[in-house]
């Protein structure tokens, strides 16, 4: 399997100073590869790093063929990667209805279609449209956010911490949402605290600590490692 | 008191004095609310647009009504000029510099103005219009034209930011700028049309001041402090809010007169900023907090 | 007695820039240290001038005075007045962002033009008060001018002395902590609302011995011999361009900035009168568009901030402040 998104040996921080030490990581078409590893391992930075919100001193990322490292996040929308933050995810004062708008604000002509296949993904939203998503439930939120990023189609699509506060049955539900997306052609890169159901539903994982890569390799693979669950799994 | 006095000496005038500030609150509350400062050349920015109109009169002989969305239209272009040249690459730097670069902007409008205009009031249109008896309410056209050109500039942007993309798009930067950025929002052409709106909304809410009282230099850093505080009582980043709150102080400042003397009228829209700001700094329609 | 009327515009230049230098110095402590945005200098200083000149001057039909006390009570006085007004208006604003204590002291400086001019039996509204006496005013003019320019140097003096020493002790420290990262401050257990307060009053009653120290030069003040913004914005621009946080960068911005400011009138006063009364505006007008040269081009001043670096090196927190700022501004 060839790449779609790659991340090769990358440095970078805030200012100037790193959080980031060359750090790599690849994601294929069609795969769902989960980032774990303990509070402050630089796993959100990881994220932004590609949507270009970090100084990025080396290393490299590109999307296919095409190097974006450096680009505007405009331009990085364009190119395919939607990414869905850890925090303040939806516009909170605008309807369910125009967080998706929103979402599709690149989009040229009609994109009815789009919103149907998102509105499919997420029955639960189809009667809330005219609600402010600012009150909704958490998971519905969470919902929100992830239908959001998926109104431009993207081919990559970035979550960070999408089950965070979520009870189980949500995060079971948004999950199974991720298997459909995946499913659909979608490269999933996705950080998580619950590492142990993450790995379990992931194809592929990566433990990071102190921005470092410290292990990688099909998901199931690190969840029987002892000696990774012991050092970051919670035992 | 009876009820005709009341409308026709405090109430009226204090919802077309409010239609004024409300205009102009407008305008701070969504550069507050996108831009994330407080922009204190609003005031003299309307002065800017009150004497733009009267340049279209004299010099085009347009009737001031003809002349108001020529102002409108100008003011605006000039607002993002303004912004290109004074506040656009201030923008990596604290929000403040940008609220200290605009009261410089404020002293240069003014003197601009002092300059070409000179310092003596004028007046769209000589003469003293008769107010109309409408059942006992006496109210001037030119009273009844604000009003409306007030209702359908707002009824107007309402539509606008709920049914037009870059509306959507404004709405959404001032709501999660990240994520507007991350849904792809050009940035730069949401401060833009920003400053049109608020610019144009200004010439409006000076033009309105002119036609109702008088053109002077000083006469937008007058209103600077009600239009302000119509905007906190509001609450920043509320459209409905600004309108309220412009009319809530417009109306107190004309029934202040009962209780304070009548030099101090202007000092009511101050004790309205300072009780909104002791006890609830969301103001009326629970805006953000900077 | 020929050199020393030669003296006489030199001395009066140099006595307002050191009434300009308090206030630079008063503006740099809540601007430079604190991060406030004071946008009512004008009003501190008239509260101080009317302060001072009720106390000291003698008795007057038909309003409050006569009091004829010694300058120097008059200089306290001042001094107080101004920090007790500033009390109230910093507990009310100084939670919130510095935009909203500007449009506030906008509002305070209106409010004490106001009462200047309505209140005859405080102020004797548009008459203004005069006969205000001044240290060593019998001497001949020209001396008189000399011995008050060493007093205002002398208070200038004290007042830059005791604030540098200030500014570079612990407290200094404190309040850039503050300024820099507010919620690494308050983490580290400091009393952010506290702290801002004490700055805000500090500066405001330095701005209210300007304004002592003016009225005891000009003798008389009325409502409209301080033209509010204008001040304001004088003095804003003197701390920015000289440079905000340092003190010599300030008192340097107050001799640049007072010094083009007058003597750029004695130019515009030699055109005909027409012309002169817009070459006022015209002055106005580029003394707008210098604040915005400085901020494009040294928004860090002539003289920077030296401790601002330290500072940064020594606590890595004051990094992470910046970076947000930095990643801030992609989105903004
Ligand atoms: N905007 C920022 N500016 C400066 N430093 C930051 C910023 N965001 C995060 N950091 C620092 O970067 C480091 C890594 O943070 P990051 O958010 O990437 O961790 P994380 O692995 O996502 O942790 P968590 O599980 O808590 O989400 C931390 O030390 C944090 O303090
Ligand atoms: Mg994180």
């Amino acid at each position: 399997m060839t790449a779609l998104l790659t991340m090769k040996n990358l440095r970078g921080g805030y200012g100037d100073s790193d959080i980031l030490f060359d750090l790599s990581i690849e994601v294929a078409k069609g795969e769902i590869v989960a980032i774990v590893g303990p509070n402050g391992a630089g796993k959100s930075t990881a994220m932004k790093s590609i949507f270009g919100l970090l100084d990025i001193r080396a290393g490299s990322i590109a999307i296919g063929e095409t190097d974006i490292t450096g680009w505007a996040p405009n331009r990085i929308v364009k190119a395919g990667i939607c990414y869905v933050p850890q925090v303040k995810n939806i516009f909170s004062e605008m309807t369910v209805h125009e967080n998706f708008e929103m979402g599709a604000f690149l989009r040229k002509g009609d994109y009815s279609a789009a919103l149907d296949r998102v509105y499919n993904l997420f029955p639960d939203l189809r009667t809330k449209q005219k609600a402010t998503a600012g009150r909704l439930s958490g998971g519905q939120r969470q919902m929100v956010a992830m239908g959001r990023a998926l109104m431009l189609d993207p081919q990559v699509l970035l979550l960070d911490e999408p089950t965070a506060g979520l009870s189980p049955k949500y995060m079971e539900q948004i999950f199974q949402i991720s298997r459909d997306v995946r499913d659909s052609g979608v490269a999933i890169l996705l950080v998580e605290q619950h590492a142990k159901q993450a790995l379990a539903f992931a194809d592929r994982g990566y433990v990071l600590a102190a921005g470092r890569n410290r292990h990688e390799g099909p998901a199931s693979e690190l969840l029987a490692d002892r000696h990774i669950a012991e050092m970051f799994l919670g035992g | 008191m009876d009820m005709h006095s009341f409308i026709n000496f405090f109430l009226l005038p204090g919802i077309v004095q409010g239609s004024i500030y409300a205009l102009g609150a407008i305008g701070i509350t969504l550069v507050f609310a996108i831009m994330r400062y407080g922009h204190f050349a609003h005031g003299d920015l309307a002065t800017f647009g009150a004497f733009i109109a009267l340049a279209f009169t004299t010099v085009l002989g347009l009737s001031p009504y003809a002349a108001l969305p020529l102002a409108v239209l100008a003011t605006g272009v000039f607002a993002v000029a303004l912004d290109r040249l004074f506040y656009a690459h201030l923008r990596a730097m604290p929000k403040i510099i940008t609220t200290i670069a605009s009261f410089g902007v404020a002293l240069m409008l003014r003197s601009f103005v002092q300059v070409v205009w000179g310092v003596n009031t004028t007046s769209y249109t000589r003469g003293i219009t008769r107010p109309e008896n409408w059942f006992g309410i006496r109210v001037k056209s030119h009273e009844i034209v604000t009003l409306l050109v007030a209702i359908a500039l707002v009824v107007a942007l309402h539509l606008f930011l709920t049914r037009n993309k870059w509306g959507k798009a404004m709405r959404a930067m001032s709501d999660n700028p990240e994520l507007a950025l991350f849904s792809g929002v050009d940035n730069g052409k949401v401060i833009a049309l920003t400053w049109i709106i608020a610019g144009g909304l200004c010439a409006a809410s000076g033009f309105f001041l002119g036609l109702n009282t008088e053109l002077k230099s000083l006469m937008g850093w007058n209103i600077l402090l009600p239009t302000f505080a119509a905007a906190i009582l509001g609450g920043v980043g509320r459209i409905e809010g600004a309108i309220v709150g412009g009319l809530i102080v417009g109306i107190a400042e004309e029934l202040s007169v009962l209780v304070i003397p009548g030099e101090y009228k202007v000092m009511s829209a101050f004790g309205i900023l300072l009780l909104v700001l002791l006890f609830r700094p969301t103001g009326l329609f629970r805006g953000k907090v900077l | 007695m020929e050199w020393i009327t030669v003296l006489n515009y030199p001395v009066y230049l140099a006595i307002f820039i050191c009434i300009y230098g308090c206030l630079a110095i008063g503006l740099n402590i809540q601007w430079g240290y604190a991060g406030l945005f004071n946008a009512g200098v004008a009003g501190f200083f008239a509260i101080g001038a009317y302060a001072s000149a009720i106390l000291t001057s003698p008795w007057a039909e038909g309003r409050l005075g006569g009091f004829d006390l010694p300058f120097p009570v008059g200089l306290v006085g001042a001094m107080l007045l101004a920090g007790l007004l500033a009390w109230p208006i910093g507990k009310i604003c100084l939670r919130f962002r510095s935009d909203y204590l500007a449009i506030v002291t906008i509002g305070v400086a209106e409010g004490i033009r106001l009462v200047a001019r309505s209140e005859e039996w405080l102020t004797n509204s548009a008459r203004g008060i005069s006969a205000i006496p001044r240290p060593f005013g019998d001497l001949p003019y020209a001396k008189a001018q000399l011995v008050y320019l060493g007093i205002t140097a002398l208070i200038l003096l004290v007042a830059y002395v005791l604030v540098q020493r200030q500014a570079v002790s612990p407290w200094g420290r404190m309040m850039r902590a503050i300024r820099d990262n507010e919620s690494a401050a308050q983490a580290m257990g400091k009393d952010v609302p506290y702290r801002r307060l004490e700055a805000f009053i500090l500066g405001s009653a330095l701005m209210g011995l300007a304004g002592a120290l003016y009225v005891h030069l000009a003798r008389t003040i009325t409502p409209d011999a301080i033209d509010p913004m204008l001040i304001t914005f004088l003095v804003w621009i003197m701390v920015i361009l000289g440079g905000a946080g340092n003190n010599r960068g300030v008192l340097l911005g107050a001799i640049i900035v007072w010094v083009i400011w007058s003597t750029s009138e004695i130019v515009t006063d030699q055109l005909p009168s027409e012309y002169a009364l817009k070459a006022k505006y015209g002055r106005m007008f580029l003394i707008g568009l210098l604040l915005q040269l400085v901020l494009r081009f040294r928004p860090e001043g002539i003289l920077p901030e030296k401790l601002r670096k330290e500072s940064r090196e020594e606590r890595p927190m004051g990094e992470q402040a910046s970076a947000t700022q930095a990643t801030g501004n992609i989105i903004n």
